[in-house]
């Protein structure tokens, strides 16, 4: 079985489904007994989706104007 | 509406490429948020993201021909966009290798967490709208990432490009992009759980 460190290292491969089946055994035995450690897989899980909503940010339409502007004016002298 | 809102890339990329500059232009339409974003992202500079979705357009316009249409324009032009940008974060900076400070977990001597989350917030992640501090908090810990930890987390959480073209476009093995991955998501994690534990 698996301690904390253990399963929180191994977080990645077994999120994408890519650990050996033993390795899967002893991290969900250690994840049944552990209840911290799945609060951590759970936050660890949630991370990536909150940061995406935190660092989307849209194009303001003055640089998509310039784009536009400075593509016209690149590709209609070839 | 005009026929062009209802045509699927691979339409107007065929017209781009027979030479019609409005699909191009279409084309552009369709992808320059996605691009712009993820240059904004990777160098935190609106200027340079500017620069980079200009410079990412212009060579796809001139490497149209090259296209084969087998993959994606969009994902196309994404790989395009990320390699833009960290071609300017490797001029822009000696990129820094230091991971000592990356925050992650604490153990005790037996491997054990040392400390014990204090809620499960994860299920607060399912709102629609991001609490506006939080949102800062995040920025603010992306921002404190090592660079090459940086990178590979925008690459892959944020842009969904594969371990493969990441470790290509990095330079770094495969594992060695697996594992800065998953030591920047710690470190994020610890910064959001801070953020929770703090209100
Ligand atoms: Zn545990």
């Amino acid at each position: 079985m698996f301690n904390c460190k253990e399963s929180i290292d191994s977080l990645l491969p077994f999120l994408e489904g890519e650990m050996s089946p033993e390795d899967e055994e002893h991290l969900r035995q250690h994840l049944n007994g552990c209840p911290p450690c799945v609060e951590f897989v759970n936050t660890y899980r949630a991370t990536s989706g909150l940061c995406r909503k935190a660092l989307v940010k849209s194009m303001p339409p003055e640089v998509a104007g310039r784009l536009r502007a400075y593509l016209r004016s690149k590709l209609e002298t070839k | 509406m005009t026929q062009t809102s209802v045509e699927d890339d691979r339409e107007l990329l065929a017209r781009a490429q027979a030479g019609d500059m409005s699909a191009f232009e279409a084309l552009v339409d369709r992808h320059e948020e996605k691009v712009y974003g993820l240059a904004l992202r990777m160098t935190r500079s609106e200027a340079d993201a500017a620069e980079i979705a200009q410079d990412t357009f212009l060579s796809a316009y001139q490497h149209l021909s090259e296209f084969r249409g087998e993959a994606a324009f969009g994902s196309w032009v994404h790989r395009i966009a990320a390699n833009n940008a960290l071609m300017r974060l490797r001029r822009q900076k000696v990129l820094d290798i230091v991971s000592d400070d990356l925050a992650g977990p604490e153990f005790t001597d037996r491997g054990s967490l040392a400390e014990v989350p204090e809620s499960d917030w994860s299920k607060r992640a399912d709102d629609k709208i991001l609490d506006e501090e939080l949102g800062r908090a995040i920025r603010e810990a992306t921002d404190a990432l090592p660079e090459g930890y940086r990178e590979v987390f925008l690459l892959k959480d944020l842009e969904g490009l594969s371990y493969e073209e990441i470790s290509e476009m990095v330079g770094i093995s495969i594992p060695a992009v697996k594992s800065r991955l998953h030591r920047a998501r710690l470190a994020l994690r610890e910064a959001i759980d801070a953020f929770y534990k703090e209100v």
